[in-house]
């Protein structure tokens, strides 16, 4: 699984920088050699990630001018926060429904036999490997005024057409499709390292299936709605061709402003703040977030 | 961090950075030095559609377009044949404004000639695009007003056509830019615009509705422009791209549309019951534009000069339908394709105010990204 070998690979990196393999306790002044390791990576890093990020915060602060007159656009034209506003919105709704859809899906995966878990994972890996924008205009299809799903509901319950497309339920609905998988797999593999006989164990002490489920199952399985939802949350954000198909001007978002202020206007300077200022929320959300996660680390499921 | 005391280690890590910092100059000093001096080509007088075999042998020129069925049209009838003749390769690419500015910025033009807009070349005359030397492009047979400034020839000509629905509107069609706005004349879901990219043809469609002159404008009428498409409520929806504008045609779910006459000739060959309204249609043209630094800008202009022959651009017409740019085309045309040439039509289109909306543009993109993010 993508996600959980990030993760380990996270650990690993984390027991490189530490200078010392996870088992030993000294640190001796010659551990610093693992080091060097690093320097490849750091020189990666540096080239491509950050040097250009250094290079949009720069020119956020001096394009046209030296000086915050693009962050004083960015607060002062009405329109912008509400954009803001509008694709956080979207990507909190949208990581709700993953969230509730995943759960019981990847739950149903770890008590199945091995080759219905295998065709359960196909389910969720097919749509990955199938373009996002045909997979949106499929959308498109499903949902419009003279679709299919209005025709049936005009023909057989004589409502509608019920507004489908161009709404927030459009935009989410493509958008959750495209992001489930992001949910279920860390999901899933948090799961299947839960004891199932801790439910049992539960019941046996008198707790009903719903005190189970909220004391002991839940909580073990945090880390999974922790990274999924860190996950799904920020590839939200960055969404661009969905809400241009399935939304209206309404559900537009902070992407697509950046692409009109740098590729139309060629407002380098004002698009770089839209930016810097999305980075800037995005990090102040995960520190909030990760508060609640026990751990309190900015990547749920590294530390336990 | 904690073990990064040793000396050693510094060094190293001073080391790297300072590498990384050498490999960016470098990558920035690469980008900013001089292009080498044009070669001199024997071009002679340049006749529209016309070159010396092999004149350009050796040298490659990059094309970027718009993409799609549009672009595959254009390397087939303009560039394909213009690489034959004069020896050049030519190379294709996807054009984007943002990346042309880093290009120009940087020092370092990878393209030649770009499709862009009439208002793209305006704006960015002198500063992101060339200004031609129309003694070496033969323009005698370009269309007499859609040289619009001095950075462009003209690529395409094409429109901003309402088309109806004729199942709707079939015995009593619209006949105005005034009866698009009139709901109850005419009731039904428009489409119109609302992409990201600044439409001054959708603002002056809305200004002549109200019976103004769109070479009469004020920068007061901008807002009341949108306010019009804003006053549908309901009835207006959006398209994001010519695609969706079709797409929106042909399901029906648009009864009217303000779309790019292509698409509404795509949507009607696909068997879709439309038709085009050409009383007050807005005339649109694509500039063949040169990037500022561009390193052989006569092998350039000598591509643009090939590109608006007579027999190029009738063929450019019969695969993408779009209208061409030299009035001896004479393009093979079948019914439907008649019905939507623009270029058939001209008596009754609207010339676009090019020079208000390059001296107006800000305020005009302010109001356009409003009404593109639904404030």
């Amino acid at each position: 699984m993508a996600i959980d070998s990030v993760t380990e690979g996270d650990v690993s990196t984390r027991a490189i920088a530490l200078g010392a393999d996870p088992g030993a306790k000294k640190r001796g002044p010659k551990n610093w050699r693992p080091l060097l390791l690093l320097i490849p990576a750091f020189v990666i890093v540096s080239l491509f990630f950050l040097a250009p990020l250094a290079d949009v915060f720069v020119r956020s602060v001096t394009d046209p001018q030296p000086g915050l007159q693009n962050y004083q656009w960015l607060f002062s034209t009405p329109g912008n926060l509400n954009v803001v506003m509008r694709t956080f919105g979207t990507a909190i709704l949208v990581t709700f429904v993953c969230l509730l859809l995943a759960y019981p899906y990847a739950y149903l995966m770890t008590i199945v036999s091995d080759r219905t878990r295998n065709m359960m994972q196909l389910f969720i890996m097919m749509p990955l490997w199938t373009s996002i924008l045909v997979r949106t205009l499929a959308w498109m299809v499903l949902l419009q005024d003279t679709g299919p799903i209005n025709s049936i509901l005009a023909a057989w319950f004589d409502i509608g057409p019920i507004p489908l497309i161009r709404t927030t339920f459009g935009v989410a609905l493509g958008m959750s499709q495209v992001l489930l998988p992001f949910m279920v797999l860390p999901l899933y593999s948090s799961m299947a390292k839960i004891d199932k006989r801790l439910l049992p164990a539960a019941s046996n002490l008198g707790a009903n299936p719903v005190t189970a489920f909220f004391t002991v199952y839940l909580p073990l399985s945090k880390p999974g709605i922790f990274s999924g939802g860190v996950t799904v949350f920020i590839l939200g954000l960055g969404f661009y061709i969905i809400p241009a198909l399935l939304g209206s001007s309404k559900e537009i978002m902070i992407s697509a402003m950046i692409q009109q202020q740098i590729s139309v206007f060629l407002m380098w300077g004002q698009g770089t703040a839209l930016g810097i200022f999305l980075l800037a929320c995005t990090i102040l959300i995960l520190v909030v977030v990760s508060r609640f996660n026990k751990s309190g680390s900015l990547f749920p499921g590294v530390d336990r | 961090m904690a073990t990064l005391k040793t000396p050693k280690t510094r060094k190293l890590l001073a080391l790297a950075a300072g590498a990384a910092a050498l490999a960016l100059t470098l990558a920035g000093c690469s980008g900013s030095s001089e292009p080498k001096a044009a070669p001199k080509h024997d071009l002679g007088t340049p006749v529209a559609g016309q070159i010396k075999e092999g004149a350009l042998d050796g040298v490659t020129l990059t094309f970027a377009g718009s993409g799609g069925v549009f672009q595959d049209g254009q390397t087939k009838a303009l560039w394909d044949p213009f690489a034959k003749a004069s020896g050049a390769t030519v190379n294709q690419d996807a054009f984007d404004a943002g990346k042309l500015k880093a290009m120009v910025d940087s020092g370092n033009v990878s393209w030649d000639i770009v499709n862009t807009t009439q208002f793209d070349t305006a704006r960015g005359c002198g500063t992101l695009y060339e200004e031609y030397d129309y003694s070496k492009v033969d323009t005698s047979k370009v269309p007499k007003g859609t040289i619009t400034d001095k950075c462009m020839v003209p690529q395409i000509l094409y429109g901003l056509v309402v088309v109806y629905n004729t199942d709707k509107f079939g015995d009593n069609p619209p006949k105005s830019a005034a009866d698009f706005f009139d709901t109850k004349k005419f009731p039904g879901k428009r489409t119109v615009s609302q992409s990201t990219y600044v439409d001054p043809q959708t603002v002056e469609f809305a200004l002549t509705a109200q019976g103004k002159d769109v070479k009469n404008l004020k920068p007061e009428d901008i807002n009341g422009a949108f306010d019009m498409y804003k006053d549908l409520g309901d009835n207006v929806i959006g398209w994001t791209t010519g695609a969706q504008a079709q797409q929106q045609l042909e399901a029906g779910e648009a009864v009217m549309g303000l779309v790019w006459s292509g698409r509404g000739y795509g949507a009607a060959s696909a068997g879709a019951h439309v038709a085009p309204m050409w009383d007050q249609w807005m005339i649109m043209v694509d500039s063949n534009g040169i990037p500022k630094g561009v390193k052989d800008k006569d092998a350039a202009f000598a591509a643009v000069n090939y590109s608006i022959g007579a027999e190029q651009q009738a063929k450019m017409t019969e695969l993408t339908s779009y209208g061409g740019v030299n009035t001896d085309a004479k393009p093979k045309m079948d019914a439907t394709l008649t019905e939507w040439m623009t270029t058939e039509h001209l008596d009754t289109g609207i010339s676009p105010n090019v020079d208000f909306w390059v001296k107006n543009y800000d305020a005009l993109a302010a109001a356009w990204a409003g009404w593109a993010t639904g404030n």
